[in-house]
């Protein structure tokens, strides 16, 4: 039992570190050195909306392939995310980010008539691909996504803690206001701890781990690239304004 | 030309042809015994469990309102149906009870040969069909479950029913089954309901009748390969 928890806690540990490595990568470096502008501030915010989206296609389909008692994570994890918390009056989080929007000047509309990023697409496919991977796998490339977002793993602050000091930084929006990353600060530190709680009751032997691990790299690649053509697209729109 | 309302009629009727299939009426004229109902009742939570397969597929692949809606359906399946007070899964084991099943007996209960091919079949539809096929071929099973809509009554009436007059167990007490009844009534309304927002040309009609005659005729397999196998039960 005491060496399954090492080892579990080993997968976990690597899990973490292969996270924080993703910020010294050159295209997580690229959009992170990015300046916004209020153009790329929009144009951030309806990618990311469909960024969001994807995740929705892709838990779906973990939820499909998974255990019973992991279906049931999944399905209270997909209430915040697809749902919101409407005891608590806290939206899903395709609304919010669709809200969130507006203090960049967007509305709903520019939502719906701005297509995908053509990079973006293609991750979106390989993210869906990864998903339908057997159900380990599948489970680590969704879940590695929000321990990259997870402030209390991330040293120097998650993805969405950074945009959003970023945006604050370049035009003036303090984070309350952004509340879908702030949503995100929170909410993506409770669903970082999903991979381990699965982890412990399923990944008993070294190819479980094995496929926790290739599942999580393989989507930490996607990341990167998908983060690359982000950057791309905000280097590409004007500067001003 | 009322597209969706003709759509719906066909569907109806597809589903009571169900039952007046070869596969069917021998999987309902087989009698029951006390061992058949045990697996009977086994399969069945197996069954769930694929159905449970199948509609995270669909929720993977269908566009973010009918997710929405797929995720309600998914929490008296998967979480707590406030009709029984636990999961469905849950709640076919507990059923299990009443005919001398322990939870142990479905943990190890295998899948036979032909009842794995008609769930590989499930998921192939779930997952690699056009999301309005995919959605309809998991609909399907549940409207073909609806008393309102099935004539002589949906599946888990007819097969309560058959353990009330042969085993002599009363509906009510086959706690599944019953919940079963009125669920799948009121959840085959409310996933019928999508149809009217997304089904707007004769491309889109195709795709839920190819989804439906696929599921149908999975369904028709797996009643007659349950037939078989519960005929083997002596």
């Amino acid at each position: 039992m005491g060496t399954m928890a090492n080892t579990v806690d080993a997968t976990w540990a690597e899990l973490v570190r292969l996270c924080n490595e993703q910020f010294e990568s050159v295209p997580f470096k690229r959009l992170l050195e990015a300046k916004f502008s209020r153009a790329s501030a929009q144009h951030y915010s309806i990618q990311m909306a469909y960024y969001v989206q994807n995740r929705r296609d892709c838990w779906g389909y973990v939820q499909g392939s998974a255990p019973l008692d992991v279906k049931q994570l999944i399905w209270h994890h997909e209430e915040d995310e697809l749902i919101g918390q409407r005891a608590q009056g806290k939206m899903d989080h395709i609304t919010l980010a669709v809200k969130e929007g507006e203090v960049f000047g967007l509305t709903a509309d520019a939502f719906e008539r701005t297509p995908r990023l053509e990079g973006g697409e293609v991750c979106f496919s390989a993210w869906i691909r990864l998903s339908q991977r057997p159900w380990l796998e599948a489970l680590a490339g969704s879940a590695i996504l929000e321990m990259r977002n997870s402030a209390e793993l991330i040293k120097g602050g998650s993805l969405s803690q950074r945009i959003s000091a970023m945006l604050e930084r370049d035009l003036g929006i303090p984070m309350k206001k952004q509340i879908n990353n702030a949503e995100h600060v929170v909410m993506d530190v409770e669903h970082a701890h999903m991979l381990m709680q699965v982890a412990r009751k399923h990944a008993a032997t070294d190819s479980a781990r094995n496929a926790l691990l290739r599942g999580a790299r393989d989507s930490l690649m996607i990341d990167r690239v998908y983060r690359g053509h982000l950057a791309d697209m905000m280097a590409a729109l004007p500067q001003g304004g | 030309m009322d597209l969706v309302g003709d759509l719906l009629k066909t569907l109806d009727q597809m589903v009571n042809d169900q039952f007046e299939s070869i596969e069917f009426k021998n999987f309902l004229g087989v009698p029951l015994t006390l061992e058949r109902g045990r697996f009977y009742v086994v399969q069945n939570a197996l069954y769930t469990s694929n159905r449970r397969d199948c509609w995270g597929y669909v929720q993977g692949s269908a566009p973010l309102a009918v997710k929405r809606v797929i995720w309600e359906h998914e929490s008296d399946e998967l979480i707590n149906d406030p009709r029984a007070g636990m999961d469905h899964y849950a709640l076919t084991v507990k059923q299990g009870e009443v005919i001398g099943l322990k939870a142990e007996d479905f943990e190890k209960a295998e899948v036979p040969a032909m009842v794995r091919a008609c769930f590989y079949a499930w998921h192939h539809i779930a997952l690699r069909s056009h999301w309005l096929a995919a959605y309809t071929s998991s609909h399907m099973l549940e409207r073909r479950n609806n008393g309102k809509i099935v004539k002589g009554g949906g599946m888990s009436y007819r097969v309560g029913k058959k353990f009330e007059n042969e085993l002599g167990i009363n509906l009510k007490r086959m706690i599944s089954l019953d919940v079963h009844v009125v669920a799948d009534t009121e959840h085959s309304e409310n996933i019928s309901e999508m149809f009217e927002r997304y089904v707007k040309t004769t491309e889109d009609r195709d795709l839920v009748l190819q989804g439906a005659r696929d599921s149908m005729a999975i369904d028709r397999a797996y009643r007659g390969a349950l037939g078989y196998y519960m005929e083997q039960i002596h």
